[in-house]
């Protein structure tokens, strides 16, 4: 199994650390998605992982081992890094059997990948008549060229129709599905709401959250009671945290919405609302980005049920 | 068994792109300046004595000096654009070893430096077999001296090659390799002869015109060896370079 390991990473430019002390691990069978604000440094640890970059401190491993390390990196891992990291004046099949001959893969992989990603009648086109969308189909159609079981993408939407997003997201599912580690950064929130299993949230290097993106979106349960200050006291001795949002209504954070309930009752108070609360992966978003502790984006208003 | 496969990837990148048709385009030119002035051109006296003799002939085929500053600039270009292009970045996803993508860069680029030297020095003396009977003149020169003219040629385009795909390595930029190449082959040799002139043996030009049979100084193996050095030290300096460095 290839599970992606970063430990402790550090990297900077100059005297700015981009990346600052970064753990994580990304698990296989699973979609990971990477979020940062621009400037987050989630290009930069990607680079790191794929040893396009050295860290000034820590190591980062995919299935225990450097990416310079792997005996047949094409095989193993699929990268779409640059959206335009082709030679204008090549062909997109060109540029395919490149790749294809630096790692022994036969000619008529390049023709199933431009089949896969609809370049085959713009096969033979110089890349630099492609619209970004076209380029990215082809930046996939180079990762997926060795039929790796790890996938490491750096915005692989963009540029993409609708169509395209809907085909980029059923293929990393199913690659997930099928017991591969999909890595994938992306500004589009929505679209990672869709197709993520797990986050990893980086702000100016450093780590924000990271976890299973449905227990991250929980943000704590409504409770409505007539004895609000007899509750608090009770939640908090069982060590929640407990903010009140109105006369009788609190948020509470730290048990389950059964536990709740079950102390509730065995205190004989009475509960007229007991509703755990979500909040949308843009609200999240913003809270874990522009705050430092993580956990101050559930007390954010606009949270929904 | 990866190193071939590097290799035959590193071709198929210089095949793939219009560039060696600018470079053969170049050489054509070349050979139709030198055609030119084997017909038109006349010594300071009125005469075609710059042909009349075999050596006279032999010089005029000798393509070296050219083989090693158009190779330079083509190698320059080709490595430097990769970074420009951002190719190295697949380029060093495939193969994350980086010594190994770089010399199959060097090897196919040495190659093509060759081969650009040989076509080069081809046409040369195809048009000076041609042109020379126009004026009136034998074709003197013998399939030896021909042959050690092409075979130099050769040699100094590979070197030259070498030469350019270091300092593309070093500089990343296109224009700025094209500069280094250009300042390293054609601006600096002949400074630093007016500053010492002991170093007038071991510039390029000299060094090419040895091995094509058309200068006598250094000695042949020496000149093999010096020019060698021109092309490997550069590549040496790069692939230390890009070993160390970061690569985006």
């Amino acid at each position: 199994m290839h599970q992606l390991v970063v430990e402790h990473v550090t990297k900077s430019y100059g005297h700015d650390a981009v990346v600052d002390d970064l753990s994580f691990s990304v698990e296989p069978g699973r979609v990971t998605g990477f979020l940062g604000p621009n400037g987050a440094g989630k290009s930069t640890t990607m680079k790191v992982l794929l040893d396009l970059a050295s860290a000034d401190r820590g190591r980062a491993t995919i299935g225990g081992t450097r990416y310079h390390e792997l005996r047949d990196p094409m095989r193993t891992v699929g990268v779409v890094l640059e959206p335009n990291a082709f030679h204008p004046a090549r062909s997109a099949r060109n540029h395919l059997r490149i790749l294809a001959d630096s790692a022994g893969i036969p000619k008529a992989r390049v023709e199933e990948m431009l089949d896969l990603v609809g370049l085959t009648t713009a096969a033979t086109k110089h890349v630099g008549a492609y619209s970004l969308g076209m380029r990215q189909r082809l930046s996939l159609a180079a990762a997926l060229l060795g039929d790796p079981p790890i996938l490491v993408l750096d915005e692989p939407g963009n540029g993409l129709d609708p169509q395209g997003i809907r085909e980029l997201r059923d293929l990393l599912r199913s690659r997930a599905g099928d017991g591969g580690t999909v890595f994938v950064s992306s500004h589009l929130l929505s679209e990672v709401e869709h197709l993520a299993d797990e986050v990893v949230v980086i702000n100016a290097g450093r780590l924000v959250t990271a976890g299973a993106l449905p227990e991250l979106r929980q943000l704590g349960t409504s409770v409505r009671t007539p004895s609000p200050q007899r509750l608090t006291d009770i939640l908090q001795a069982a060590g929640a945290t407990v903010q009140a949002r109105d006369e009788q209504a609190l948020l509470v954070r730290g048990l389950s919405s059964t536990e709740i309930g079950d102390r509730a009752c065995a205190a004989g108070i009475a509960l007229h609302e007991l509703a755990a609360l979500s909040g949308s992966l843009e609200d999240l978003f913003l809270g874990w980005t522009h705050q430092d502790e993580p956990t101050d984006a559930a007390g954010k208003e606009d949270v929904r049920k | 068994m990866t190193w071939p496969r590097l290799v035959r990837a590193e071709i198929r990148k210089l095949s793939t792109t219009k560039m060696p048709w600018g470079f053969l385009i170049i050489l054509v030119i070349i050979s139709a300046t030198t055609a030119t002035a084997v017909i038109v051109g006349e010594d300071m006296d009125g005469t075609k004595g710059f042909i009349a003799t075999a050596a006279d002939q032999q010089s005029l085929m000798a393509f070296g000096a050219n083989a090693m500053m158009i190779a330079g600039l083509f190698g320059a270009i080709a490595v430097a654009r990769e970074y420009g292009h951002g190719t190295v970045v697949p380029t060093f996803l495939a193969a994350p070893r980086r010594h190994r993508a770089v010399l199959a860069q060097y090897t196919a680029i040495a190659l093509a430096g060759g081969l650009l030297g040989l076509v080069g020095a081809t046409l040369s003396a195809v048009v000076v077999a041609i042109s020379v009977p126009i004026v009136d003149y034998d074709f003197l020169v013998s399939a030896a001296d021909l042959t050690q003219v092409l075979a130099a040629s050769t040699f100094a385009g590979a070197a030259g090659a070498l030469l350019g795909a270091g300092l593309g390595a070093v500089v990343r930029n296109t224009g700025g390799a094209v500069t280094a190449a250009v300042l390293l082959l054609i601006i600096v040799p002949p400074i630093v002869v007016q500053l010492a002139s002991q170093a007038a043996d071991w510039v390029p030009s000299v060094l090419a015109n040895v091995l094509s049979g058309v200068a006598e100084q250094p000695d042949l193996l020496s000149a093999l060896a010096a020019l060698a050095a021109w092309g490997l030290i550069p590549a040496a300096i790069g692939l230390v370079a890009v070993q160390r460095r970061d690569v985006v």
